[in-house]
C-alpha cells in the first residue's frame, strides 16, 4: 500500500492499493480464509497486477470519508475457488455484475467494498474497483468468510443483500431479488453450478452512510499487514509471534497430519461442501491428538476430544515446512502444520452472531470455548 | 525403497548443457565418475558417459537412469544456447467465452508465454464434473485449423476447463487438428489431469515446446546405450523423483520438468541412510529445504524454480529453509532427521537417479455420494495410478501405495472431492536401499556413511 497520506479518511499511513501490494493481499487474504488454493495464483495475482499498472493505484478510503448518501455495492467470488481456477474469469464478470445492479436500481455506484475481505473475494473487489476507477472501501460484510451471503454484518443491522446479481464466466448472469435474505442466499445457491461453478457476486447495495455501522471497519488494510508477514518466510515459531502481536492469533498446537476423513458428520444441503474431518497428533511433550472439522473452513478444533477453537474464531493450518498457510485442498497426511486460532469481529460472538454462523449450523451442538 | 539385495549395479547420469555427471551404486557403494567434457546431447558424449559406467561396474549394469530436466529446461530459458531449439507452440484455449483482459488471455509466466507462437479461442467447455458449459464451436474450430494449416504449425497445445472430467472436446479439437496437420506434436490438458486451466495450459505449452528436443535426446541415448553392449535398461527420471520408461517421457516430456530437485532430495536421503527426514540443500540464493518419505521425495503441483506459474506435472517442494533458531536448533521440526546436503548437488542428483524408482500420481476431482463411494472411487483411483506405474516400468506385483489424499473442495457441491494418489513400484532384480551401509567413493576417494543429524528432543 502507498505510504504517502494525501488526504482526510485514510487509514494510518495506508492510503491506496497498488501493484506492489497484490502479493502482499494475497498472502493475507489467505490467512483469513485458506479454503481457496494457489493452482490459479499467478493468473489472478498477473490480472490485478496488470489492472493497478494501467489504471494507478485503487484508493482505499473508510466508510465515514465518504460522503454519507455515495452508493456503494459490495462484490465477492461464490462458488468454488477449484471451479474459478479451471474456469478463470474473462475479466468483465465483476464489472457487468456492477452494471446491471445500477441499471435495476437506477442508481450509479460511488464506491466498492468487499462482500468478504478473505481468500481471492479480497482481491476481485480491488479490480472491479480499478476496473471502475472507484475508490475501494476499506471495510467488509465478515471480516472473514462464511460460507452464505447472508451471514454478513450487514444482515444483522437489516440491510438485504438483494437486488443481486451472479454473473457467471460463461457469460450468463442472474438478477435475484428475493423477499428475504435467506431465500436470496438459497436462489443464488441454485444458480452457481449452472454458472460454472463459481459466479461474481455483486449484492448489498447501500450507502457510505449505512456502512460506517454495518460493515466492519480496517478489515482490508490488515490484509496487507498480514500478508507482509506471511512473505518473510522466517522460522515458524516467530512468523506465529509476529502475527499474534498484530492479529491477536494463539497456537492450538502443531504436529503431522495422520488421517482425513470424510462424511465424518451428516450433511445438509443448505452450506457447500460435505462435513469432512482430519486428525493431527501433536509433537512434542504434550503429544494430544488434534481433531480439525471441516466445512468449506475449519469450524471447530477439538484436542483430545475438548472442544478448544471454533468458528466464528478464524482457524487455519500454517505449513510449517514450507512456511506458508496451507490451503484446504492440498493438505495431505504428513504435512506438519500449526494450528492458529484468531478472533473474529466481536460482532460474531454476540447471541445473534453466534446463532448464525456457530457451531450449531454446522450440527455440532457444543457452546462456543470464549463463552464457557 | 525396497529393492533385493545382489551384485548389480545402477548408474544414474544428470545431463547438464555441454556436460554429464554420472554416479554407479554396486553393492551399497556409490562411485562418482568423471565424464569428461563432451555433450550431453550428442552420441559422442552420451558414449563417453556409458563407458566410464561400464567400466565402473563391468558387466553388472542393470539400468541407466538419465535426468534431462536442466537440460530441456535450459532449452526452455536458453533457446538461442541449443541449436535443436523448442520450437513456437500455437495454444487452443477452450472457454465459454474469450478473456476480454490480456492478463487473462495469456500465460502468467513470461518464460511460458515466450515459446506461444500464436493463440486462438474456440468456445466450448465443461465444470468440474464434467457438465457441458457450451457447445464446442466447431465453426470456429474449423476456421482455427484451416489458421494452422496455412502456417504450417509443428506444436499445439490444448486445454479446456473441465477435460480432466470430461475430455470430449479437447479430444475432438485435437482429432481435428490432427487431421490438418498429421505431422503436429500435440499436447492435450487430458493428459495430465491436475488443478486450474492456467497452470494445466503452462503444462502442455511446454509439454509441447520440448517434444522435438526431448525425442531427439532420447534417441541419442537409447542408440548410445545399444552400441555400449551392457544391455542395460535406459531410463528417463521423472520431475517427481521416480523414474519412467523413454518412450513415456517421449509421448509426455513435461512430466521429465524438476527432476533435479527431487532427485538431490533423495540423493542425500539415500547418502545419510534416511527414509524419512528433512534436507537441507545449498542454493546461490540461500539455503532450501524439502522432506523425504518414505525414500521418496515429497512432491506437489506447484510452481517450479525459474517458470514462473504453477505447472500440474508434480515436483519436489521445496521452501527456503529458514535457518536454525537463536539456540541454534530447528525447533520445529523435531520428528524426523535434518540432513545437510554438502555433497556436490550433481552428485546428489546421480545417486537420487541411480536408486529411483517407477512412480506414477494423478490428481483429479470426483464426486461421492456415500462412503461405499468414497471407497469405490479410491480403489479405482488406486487401480488406475497402478496401471500407469506399470507403464513407467514396475515389475508385474511390485506397485504400491505410497501416498493418498482425499479432500473435500471447499465451497463446492457436498461430496466434490479431491483425489491425489501416488504410487511406486520396482523392477525387477533391483538394489536395495542399504540403510547403514551406504558408502560414497567420490573422486576416488572412499568416504564412510554420514550419519544423520540427531533427532532434536
Amino acid at each position: 500500500m502507498s505510504s504517502a497520506a494525501t488526504g482526510p479518511g485514510y487509514i494510518g499511513m495506508v492510503s491506496s492499493i497498488s501493484a506492489d501490494d497484490v502479493l502482499t493481499l494475497y498472502e493475507g487474504a489467505k490467512f483469513y480464509s485458506p479454503a481457496v488454493g494457489d493452482a490459479n495464483k499467478a493468473s489472478l495475482t498477473s490480472w490485478l497486477t496488470g489492472l493497478l499498472d494501467r489504471n494507478g493505484p485503487v484508493a482505499l478510503r473508510r466508510a465515514d470519508a465518504l460522503p454519507e448518501d455515495t452508493p456503494c455495492i459490495s462484490l465477492c467470488v461464490v462458488g468454488s475457488g477449484a471451479a474459478l481456477a479451471d474456469l478463470p474469469p474473462a475479466g468483465d464478470e465483476f464489472v457487468l455484475a456492477v452494471q446491471r445492479i445500477e441499471r435495476v436500481a437506477r442508481v450509479t455506484f460511488g464506491a466498492i467494498y468487499p462482500l468478504a475481505a478473505a481468500t481471492v473475494s479480497a482481491l476481485v473487489p480491488v479490480a472491479a474497483a480499478s476496473q471502475l476507477g472507484l475508490p475501494l472501501l476499506d471495510a467488509d460484510g465478515m471480516g472473514r468468510t462464511f460460507a452464505l451471503i447472508h451471514h454478513t454484518a450487514m444482515h444483522l443491522a437489516g440491510v438485504s443483500p438483494t437486488p443481486l446479481v451472479a454473473h457467471g464466466a460463461t457469460g450468463e448472469s442472474v438478477l435475484i431479488d428475493a423477499q428475504s435474505a435467506s431465500r436470496g442466499t438459497r436462489l443464488l445457491g441454485a444458480n452457481v453450478d449452472p454458472l460454472g461453478g463459481w459466479v461474481a457476486l455483486a449484492a448489498y447495495p447501500t450507502t457510505a452512510g449505512v456502512l460506517r455501522r454495518a460493515a466492519l471497519p480496517g478489515t482490508v488494510s490488515r490484509l496487507v499487514n498480514v500478508g507482509r508477514l506471511l512473505l518473510e518466510r522466517t522460522d515458524p515459531d516467530l512468523l506465529v509471534a509476529r502475527l499474534a502481536a498484530i492479529t491477536g492469533c494463539h497456537r492450538v498446537g502443531r504436529g503431522r497430519i495422520v488421517e482425513l476423513e470424510h462424511l465424518s458428520r451428516p450433511t445438509d444441503r443448505t452450506i457447500p461442501a460435505h462435513p469432512s474431518s482430519l486428525v493431527i497428533e501433536e509433537s512434542g511433550e504434550r503429544g494430544r491428538q488434534l481433531r480439525i472439522e471441516l466445512r468449506s473452513e475449519i469450524v471447530a478444533v477439538f484436542a483430545d476430544g475438548l472442544l478448544v477453537a471454533a468458528v466464528p474464531d478464524v482457524l487455519c493450518l500454517l505449513d510449517v515446512s514450507r512456511g506458508e498457510v496451507a490451503t484446504l485442498d492440498s493438505l495431505e497426511v504428513g504435512d506438519l502444520v500449526d494450528v492458529l486460532v484468531t478472533p473474529a469481529d466481536g460482532i460474531w460472538y454476540s447471541a445473534e452472531g453466534l446463532a448464525m454462523v456457530g457451531l450449531a449450523s454446522h450440527g455440532i451442538n457444543l457452546d462456543h470455548p470464549r463463552r464457557r | 525403497m525396497s529393492r533385493q539385495h545382489g551384485d548389480s549395479a545402477y548408474a544414474g547420469v544428470t545431463l547438464r548443457p555441454g556436460r554429464c555427471v554420472a554416479a554407479v551404486i554396486r553393492d551399497a557403494t556409490v562411485m562418482a565418475l568423471s565424464c569428461g567434457s563432451s555433450g550431453a546431447a550428442d552420441p559422442a558424449g552420451a558414449d563417453e558417459v556409458l563407458g566410464a559406467i561400464a567400466a565402473a561396474a563391468p558387466g553388472d549394469i542393470q539400468a541407466v537412469t538419465i535426468d534431462p530436466s536442466r537440460l530441456l529446461l535450459d532449452a526452455v530459458l536458453h533457446p538461442a544456447a541449443d541449436s535443436a531449439g523448442t520450437g513456437r507452440v500455437a495454444v487452443i484455449r477452450i472457454v465459454p467465452r474469450a478473456a476480454r483482459d490480456p492478463r487473462l488471455g495469456r500465460s502468467p509466466a513470461e518464460l511460458v508465454e515466450g515459446l506461444v507462437g500464436r493463440r486462438f479461442t474456440v468456445g466450448g467447455g465443461h465444470d468440474l464434473l464434467g457438465n457441458e458449459l457450451c457447445p464446442l464451436d466447431t465453426a470456429a474450430l474449423a476456421r482455427v485449423c484451416a489458421h494452422l494449416q496455412r502456417a504450417g504449425v509443428r506444436g499445439v497445445a490444448i486445454v479446456a476447463p473441465g477435460s480432466q472430467a470430461q475430455p470430449e472436446h479437447e479430444r475432438a479439437v485435437a482429432d481435428a487438428v490432427q487431421a490438418a496437420l498429421p505431422d503436429a506434436h500435440i499436447s492435450a490438458a487430458t493428459d495430465f489431469g491436475g488443478q486450474g486451466l492456467v497452470a494445466r495450459e503452462a503444462t502442455v505449452i511446454l509439454d509441447c515446446a520440448l517434444g522435438a528436443i526431448t525425442a531427439r535426446l532420447l534417441n541419442v541415448w537409447e542408440d548410445a546405450i545399444r552400441r555400449s553392449g551392457t544391455g542395460a535398461a535406459l531410463r528417463v527420471a521423472r520431475g517427481d523423483g521416480g523414474y519412467s520408461t523413454p518412450s513415456r517421457a517421449r509421448a509426455l516430456p513435461a512430466l521429465t520438468l524438476g527432476a533435479t530437485d527431487a532427485l538431490e532430495l533423495c540423493g542425500a536421503a539415500y547418502l545419510h541412510g534416511a527414509e524419512e527426514c528433512r534436507v537441507v540443500l545449498p542454493r546461490p540464493g540461500g539455503h532450501v529445504s524439502g522432506d523425504v518419505r518414505h525414500g521418496l521425495a515429497v512432491v506437489r503441483s506447484a510452481e517450479l524454480a525459474g517458470i514462473g506459474t504453477a505447472l500440474v506435472v508434480p515436483t519436489a517442494v521445496l521452501a527456503p529453509d529458514p535457518g536454525v533458531s537463536q539456540n541454534g536448533e530447528r525447533r520445529w521440526v523435531r520428528d524426523v532427521p535434518v540432513v545437510h546436503a554438502d555433497a556436490d548437488p550433481d552428485l546428489l542428483a546421480c545417486v537420487g537417479a541411480a536408486v529411483s524408482q517407477p512412480t506414477a500420481w494423478i490428481d483429479e476431482v470426483a464426486f461421492i455420494e456415500s462412503a461405499e463411494h468414497l471407497e469405490r472411487i479410491r480403489r479405482e483411483a488406486e487401480e488406475r495410478v497402478s496401471a500407469i506405474v506399470m507403464a513407467n516400468g514396475a515389475a508385474p506385483g511390485t506397485a504400491y501405495l505410497t501416498e493418498a489424499s482425499i479432500v473435500a473442495v471447499p465451497y463446492s457441491p457436498a461430496g466434490t472431492v479431491r483425489i491425489r494418489v501416488r504410487v511406486a513400484g520396482a523392477a525387477d532384480g533391483e538394489l536395495r536401499r542399504a540403510h547403514g551401509e551406504v558408502r560414497s567413493e567420490v573422486h576416488g576417494e572412499m568416504q564412510g556413511r554420514r550419519p544423520a543429524e540427531p533427532v532434536v528432543p
